[in-house]
């Protein structure tokens, strides 16, 4: 019952839990992300072989931010993450257009999967430090947000993890569009 | 326990459709749990636990939440046609829903309407659970592969017998099913079940969240995505040694039936008819197997063989249940394993023998296509225990040579498939093969011409069938010396053969040489080929291998190999066929197919059989004058680790006419280097391409 009364509470005083799974090819930076938003660090990271999961609250909303490797061996497993999940943070390596497209095919098999069709799409043009990375806009067109996700809210944020530029924008805006009162994951 | 009755005071379910259904799921469950039906509407149960397969994820635990839900309904029938429900799921979902059944969140869902004390008189409903309890931990929590992930059940059945309840008798055999079935699985199909149950586990752990279940989790992915091979499987060399389980049955019956007595009576559902129908049920799971393992030749000789045998051994059975004993002796005998048992003394030996040396023999040489000693699928369970002994080696040796027919022919020149040597060899080998107890004194050799004709006709196909074979022979270490001293041999061989059954020798044939080995036994055959030939060992030989060929320096030296038994050509005469060219750190498989009257097509499929990437992969192929060949470009040049059929490549080899294939020679150079090391070299050579 203890539960309840914590919840009403949290009704009561806006603050929110939501449950955010990141996914993105390898070596696109969500492990970086993670960390940045986690410790306010810029973390030397290895690639992740299974999943990092982390607590951040931020803005009154208490973030389950679920990383998980985007190695292609790994990608099969992910399905396993959707339960639940109420936002999707999608990360793409904006300095390697040469594997957009590659990104735009995993993102079209998670998004119109049926445990996700509720869910909300933030995609991080990550990276936009390096010379030459796709803006947002060209991210955005490569990964046909238009037709892919036109049944989800999405939202394209240009991001650099390793400054943190961005990163806290994009959450912002998850907080702001999150259903009220669909707050935990069942 | 006392939570659970404290909840039940608390809050109880509101009545029926608590609320309208969402997925098509809780709609099915919620029409299988309605009052209105009299009884548990079984079609629509099974087709709920077919979604719950199909759709797997989050179904499990879905229909547990929602039929739970339905056991703890004011409703007695409503309770009682959930339950129904939940027996036919748990039989008919397997492990992903064990786990959810298993969960301390369901089992205390379940028990919520116990009171605390048991009450004198347990209600329907409440029998039915502690029936189910019983049941489950009866079977999954003893005998399920993963009996250790339904730890709650048993510690819930031990809270409810702590707490008085008793629980009622369990009808054995309605919960057998629950058991693991004891067909025989294909490697293929236990990995795919081991893969559905860790998938259903880490969505489970992922549910739970807790930081113990989320480091487990981690763990199990690394299981999963390939990174900790640590606690892999082999499961070809599981479905092996339940191959060898079915061999033992099969092995059992025609022992029994040997021992099969007129007048004895075969009863309904005594021991015969279990074997016979556990060998039944095996028989099309082999097949399939045949199919799946297609790349491994002499897995599939083997199991084509095995079912063979099993076949004779049903056919038997059958026809003595019948009463038709003479109809069943007219079968030829001498399942896998108990040769010896197979000939009988008496009026009829000379029939058996030829029996005997037919069919039976014809099927033994067949799985000497290649099997490796270490990796090979089937000699995981051989029955024999020759198979692995040290001496055996020796044994080997000598089966080698003697018993090389064909492949040493063609292998050493010596006979190069000249008729009448191998007919020599066939003959004298026969009556060796067959007598055992009956000609074991006497000298091979000494055996009626009578025989020969019966023999010849076997030999012809012998040249076909046992190219698949030659080129793994390599490995024959003195190369085919003259024939008197193969007969010496013979003759020795005779004498061990009494012990050692025709599988042993089967069970650990080398696939590989060691370069050393091959030189030598290639050495011989230089001299006695065309030019041709001999150029290509000029091209390849010693000089080519950059000093790595160097005894033993590439793969272990293994005894050569043996080639204890004939082969029928006739059961697979034109079909593509597949050859193990190498298997060491690579492993190599041509699958062989003729196009056209003048033209094989070899697609060539290369595995890493290390934990270490692969690099830099060369493959070259070289044939003897008067063919062609024609290489497409390798798919690539790099293995990962265990990469299965990582570099395929397609190789026309023309000039081939029908009927020459088994003739054709080819010579082969494979460099690579292992995680980046020094480049790698090894050769050999192919003869005979297994189709015709």
């Amino acid at each position: 019952m203890g539960g309840s009364i914590s919840k009403m509470m949290a009704k009561i005083f806006g603050s929110k839990e939501m449950r955010l799974l990141m996914l993105g090819l390898d070596a696109a930076g969500k492990t970086t992300i993670l960390y940045k938003l986690k410790l306010d660090t810029d973390v030397t990271t290895i690639p992740t072989v299974g999943f990092n999961v982390e607590t951040v609250t931020y803005k009154n909303t208490k973030f389950n931010v679920w990383d998980v490797g985007g190695q292609d061996k790994i990608r099969p497993l992910w399905r396993h993450y959707f339960s639940g999940t109420q936002g999707l943070i999608f990360v793409i390596d904006s300095s390697d257009p040469g594997r957009i497209d590659e990104a735009k095919n995993e993102l079209a098999r998670i998004i119109q999967d049926r445990e996700m069709k509720d869910a909300l799409l933030l995609v991080f043009a990550n990276k936009q430090d390096v010379n030459g990375a796709l803006s947002p806009r060209a991210v955005s067109d490569a990964l046909q947000l238009d037709t892919v996700a036109r049944n989800h809210t999405w939202k394209v944020e240009p991001s650099c993890a390793t400054t943190g530029e961005g990163i806290f924008e994009g959450l912002a805006w998850l907080s702001q569009n999150v259903k009220v009162g669909d707050t935990s994951g069942k | 326990m006392e939570a659970a009755s404290v909840r039940y005071a608390a809050r109880d379910r509101p009545s029926f459709p608590n609320q309208p259904a969402e997925t098509q799921l809780q709609r099915f469950i919620q029409n299988a749990c309605s009052p209105e039906n009299f009884e548990p509407n079984l079609a629509l149960s099974l087709e709920i636990a077919d979604v719950i397969n199909a759709k797997k994820g989050g179904a499990p635990r879905e229909a547990a939440v929602a039929i739970v839900g339905y056991i703890n309904h004011r409703n007695v029938n409503v309770s009682l046609l959930a339950l129904s429900l939940l027996d036919i799921c748990v039989k008919n979902c397997g492990y992903p829903f064990h786990l959810q059944i298993s969960t301390k969140d369901f089992l205390n869902e379940l028990v919520r309407r116990f009171p605390e004390r048991p009450p004198i008189r347990t209600t329907r409903v409440q029998n039915r659970i502690l029936e189910l309890v019983e049941e489950w931990r009866q079977t999954i929590c003893e005998t399920s592969k993963y009996k250790e992930d339904l730890g709650f059940i048993r510690d819930m059945h031990r809270l409810l017998s702590y707490k008085g309840y008793v629980f009622p008798q369990v009808r054995r055999e309605d919960a057998a099913v629950l058991n693991p079935s004891d067909n025989l699985k294909s490697a293929d199909e236990m990995e795919q079940e081991e893969r559905a149950a860790q998938s259903a586990k880490l969505q489970e752990l992922i549910r739970r969240g807790t930081p113990r279940d989320l480091q487990e989790a981690n763990k199990l992915m690394k299981i999963m995505a390939g990174y900790d091979q640590r606690n892999k499987t082999d499961y070809r060399a599981k479905a092996a040694q339940e191959v060898s389980e079915v061999q033992q049955k099969a092995k059992l019956l025609e022992e029994m039936l040997q021992g099969y007595k007129p007048g004895d009576e075969i009863q309904e559902g005594d021991v015969f008819e279990e074997l016979a129908n556990a060998l039944a049920s095996a028989h099309p799971k082999i097949q399939k197997m045949c199919e799946e393992e297609s790349d491994d030749t002499e897995a599939v000789a083997k199991l084509l063989e095995i079912n063979d045998s099993i076949h004779r051994t049903i056919e038997r059975y059958k026809l003595i249940k019948k009463g038709d004993i003479d109809g069943a002796k007219a079968i030829p005998v001498g399942t896998l394993g108990i040769t010896g048992a197979g000939v009988r003394k008496g009026p009829d030996n000379e029939l058996s023998l030829i029996d005997f040396g037919g069919p039976e023999d014809d099927l033994g040489s067949s799985t000497v296509a290649a099997p490796s000693a270490g990796q090979d699928l089937m000699s995981g369970g051989q029955s024999t225990p020759a198979s692995n002994g040290k001496g055996h080696a020796l044994e080997d040796d000598l089966l080698g040579l003697t018993m090389g027919d064909g492949s040493i022919g063609q292998e050493g020149g010596v006979s190069l498939g000249t008729a009448d040597i191998m007919a020599q060899f066939s003959q004298s080998s026969r009556p060796v093969a067959a007598s055992n107890s009956i000609f074991s004194g006497s000298t091979p050799l000494s055996h009626p011409p009578i025989q020969a004709p019966s023999q010849q006709s076997n030999f012809d196909m012998l040249g076909s069938f046992s190219a698949p074979g030659t080129a793994d022979q390599r490995g024959v270490s003195k190369p085919a010396t003259p024939i008197p001293s193969a007969l010496q041999h013979q003759q020795q061989q005779a004498a061990k053969r009494s012990s050692a059954d025709p599988f042993a020798a089967l069970a650990t044939p080398p696939r590989q040489g060691s370069p050393f080995q091959f030189q030598q036994s290639t050495k011989p055959a230089a001299s006695h080929l065309s030019p041709g030939s001999l150029d290509l060992l000029g091209g390849l030989g010693p000089s080519s291998n950059n000093g790595t060929a160097t005894p033993g320096a590439s793969t272990a030296a293994h005894a050569p190999a043996p080639d204890e038994e004939w082969t029928f050509s006739s059961s697979v005469p034109d079909d593509p066929s597949d050859l193990t060219v190498t298997n060491s750190t690579i492993r190599t498989v041509f699958s062989v197919r003729r196009e056209n009257d003048a033209q094989l097509i070899l697609h060539s499929r290369i595995s890493n059989t290390t934990s270490q990437p692969i690099n830099d992969l060369t493959f070259q192929l070289a044939v003897t004058k008067g063919y062609t060949l024609s290489l497409e470009p390798q798919s690539a040049r790099s293995l990962a680790p265990n990469q299965i059929n990582g570099i395929s490549q397609t190789i026309r080899l023309q000039g081939v006419e029908r009927g020459a294939g088994t003739k054709v020679k080819l010579r082969w150079r494979a460099s690579y280097s292992v995680g980046g090391g020094q480049p790698k070299h090894e050769q050999g050579e192919i003869v005979g391409l297994g189709v015709a």
